[in-house]
């Protein structure tokens, strides 16, 4: 970070004229050098010099929290978020947690996109709190949505109250995406909740659709813009208390299986990762989900649903489960 | 002049004690992961190396348990400082792990032992140097400060490599300055650090010492710091019949993962260990000790 005047009382333009000559230019080099041997070389007094230096790294550095105090804030602000359906629900160890990143990964057609229309559907009318749906492949429609809704109610004004919960944005290119979530995040999230109900969700289809064209190749630009993205999404999470669900596509890997895809970096953002994929025999919307990663259930568990789940009318849900679970679905 | 804060202990004397009383050493922090009294002793560093899902972060919550539970749960009861630079630290998991550890105990217990663990999120390389500078006041007003864990330094990889442009040493730079005010810190306090590092490239399936892939592509500073490497890696999930847990009868898939240790001081050596991850925490799964190595003693 450079230095400039008026970053803090007493650094004014002669003495950032000296220190500039001294080598001095960013934050970073006056907080690593040598306080007295700069006053010297720079004639300015060592008290003066010392209470910059003070100043510009409480104004820089992050403060450090106690561990009970980060599990008390914790504790508070958590919420675990039901995705509707009650298999998902199951693998997700009961829905998505807020402060953390939880990813779809499959293949085309494997139900992703539906799978996040469904949750945002069911976060908005069933739990009434808003959710932003940030769209970067073109699939969103508010005619989905309305389907969807029509069969949890008739009520059109409640239909019309729980779209109004759903924030979407529709880009295409990484600056977009990165521009929108750092307008969120700075502010843009209390503009957008209306009505009542915070937003509790975000929900970004696809992630990879954005970023996978920027990787490869001897550029690492595509590299750190993902890592950006990863970081602003994270921030989200945790300082703002929303579960972030991202799709990613899969790809194969050097011995055949399937992989979800972005690659190894990508691979320790979501704390959570479930793989869709199309079941061979039965009816056209069932999908098996098996949980690849997980930091709180044994991995590979697998569970068989199906994606009409959500269209479906409540009265038709309860005989529809795999076989695992005998509850009917409860409204929660 | 100093800095320091408005706490009964301040004042210059104890100041000055802080940096020569000698912090506890964590040799024994885990003594099934290195090779025989081969663990971290004051002032090393312990690189702990693995792609996901490997059981990293796991072996960091254990580890962090053992540091500030109470001796008379088995913990060495010192401060912990963790700097964060993934946003990924699970509260929850530590806080269920640290509850199995200390045989569920009440909240204060608990409460008690959350209160030894310092957390300091960066989100750049810059922000971690300027933080690490101001750690130091910190570690000096905290006598009992013995460990800091560092989650994960490879996280700025990509942002100074991008920023960097196509100068090797501008790349470098900032990690190489933290290097070395990290080396600093070790030397004038004598803390031990453990440091999770990513992988930026998929590695073979073969046996971790021989897998190029392996090889730290960090600056040379961080890379001189390393005594202790540990490569973690996972083995296929293998299918065990439930050894009397629970007596569900189920079958319970347990996902083994490997720890390959490697030493470059005192007893240099290398130990390979096991373990898998169960609701309390890290368990170790017993490996016959190799033999000695005669070699070495000739």
């Amino acid at each position: 970070m450079k230095l400039s005047s008026g970053m803090c009382p007493g650094l004014d333009e002669n003495l950032l004229r000296s220190l500039r000559a001294a080598d001095i230019r960013t934050v970073e080099d006056l907080v690593s050098s040598d306080i007295e041997d700069l006053a010297q070389k720079c004639s300015v007094s060592y008290k003066a010099l010392f209470a910059i230096r003070r100043v510009l790294l409480a104004q820089n550095t992050a403060f450090p929290v106690s561990g009970a105090d980060l599990y008390e804030e914790l504790l508070s602000s958590t919420a675990i978020l039901s995705t509707g359906n009650p298999s998902l629900d199951k693998l997700l160890d009961s829905g998505l947690y807020t402060g953390e990143i939880t990813e779809l990964t499959g293949g085309p057609g494997s139900g992703k996109s539906q799978v996040c229309f469904g949750v945002a559907v069911h976060i908005a009318y069933q739990l009434k709190q808003s959710v932003i749906y940030i769209d970067t492949t073109g699939g969103l429609t508010a005619n989905r949505l309305l389907q969807m809704l029509q069969t949890e109610t008739n009520n059109t004004d409640e239909q019309m109250e729980a779209l109004q919960r759903i924030h979407t944005f529709r880009l295409f290119d990484v600056g977009a995406l990165l521009d929108c979530l750092y307008g969120l995040g700075g502010g843009g999230l209390h503009k957008v909740c209306v009505g009542g109900g915070s937003v509790k969700a975000l929900i970004v289809d696809s992630v990879s659709a954005v970023i996978a064209p920027l990787l490869g190749g001897k550029q690492n630009e595509g590299m750190s813009l993902m890592i950006q993205v990863a970081a602003a999404l994270k921030t989200m999470a945790k300082d703002f208390s929303v579960a972030v669900l991202v799709t990613n596509h899969v790809t194969r890997s050097s011995s055949g299986e399937v992989q979800p895809g972005l690659g190894v970096s990508w691979s320790h953002v979501p704390r959570t990762r479930i793989l869709l994929e199309r079941v061979e025999s039965g009816a056209s919307g069932r999908r098996s989900a098996t949980l690849i990663k997980s930091s709180r259930q044994a991995c590979l568990i697998k569970e068989d649903f199906d994606l009409q789940w959500w269209s479906r009318a409540e009265g038709e849900r309860g005989g529809e489960t795999s076989g695992k679970r005998k509850l009917d679905e409860t409204d929660t | 002049m100093c800095l320091y804060f408005n706490t009964p202990e301040s004042n210059n004397e104890s100041l000055l004690f802080a940096r020569l009383e000698a912090r506890r050493c964590l040799k024994d922090v885990e003594p099934r992961l290195f090779a025989d009294d081969g663990g971290p002793d004051r002032g090393e560093v312990v690189e702990v190396y693995g792609p996901e899902g490997t059981g990293k972060t796991e072996l960091l919550y254990h580890l962090l348990c053992r540091c500030v539970l109470p001796e008379a749960a088995g913990g060495l009861e010192v401060d912990v400082v963790f700097v964060d630079t993934d946003y990924s630290l699970d509260m929850f998991r530590l806080a269920s792990v640290l509850d199995s550890g200390s045989a569920g105990s009440d909240d204060a217990v608990l409460r008690l032992c959350l209160s030894r663990l310092l957390v300091v999120r960066c989100s750049s390389s810059s922000q971690l140097l300027l933080t690490l500078h101001f750690l130091e006041t910190t570690l000096s007003s905290r006598p009992r400060a013995a460990l800091l864990l560092i989650d994960s330094i490879s996280a700025f990889y990509w942002s100074d490599r991008s920023e960097g442009g196509a100068s090797v040493a501008k790349q470098e730079e900032k990690l190489s300055r933290c290097s070395e005010l990290l080396g600093r810190l070790l030397r004038d306090y004598r803390i031990t650090i453990f440091a999770t590092c990513h992988p930026i490239r998929r590695g073979s399936n073969g046996p971790p010492s021989s897998s190029e892939a392996d090889r730290s592509h960090l600056c040379r500073a961080w890379q001189r710091l390393v005594t202790h490497r540990l490569v973690c890696s996972r083995q296929e999930a293998q299918h065990n019949p439930a050894n009397g847990d629970e007596g569900s009868g189920e079958q319970r898939n347990w996902q083994v993962f490997t720890v390959h240790c490697s030493s470059w001081t005192g007893t240099k050596g290398s130990r390979v260990s096991s373990f898998r991850v169960t609701d309390g925490g890290v368990e170790f799964i017993w490996t016959p000790r190799p033999p000695p190595d005669l070699s070495a003693v000739l």
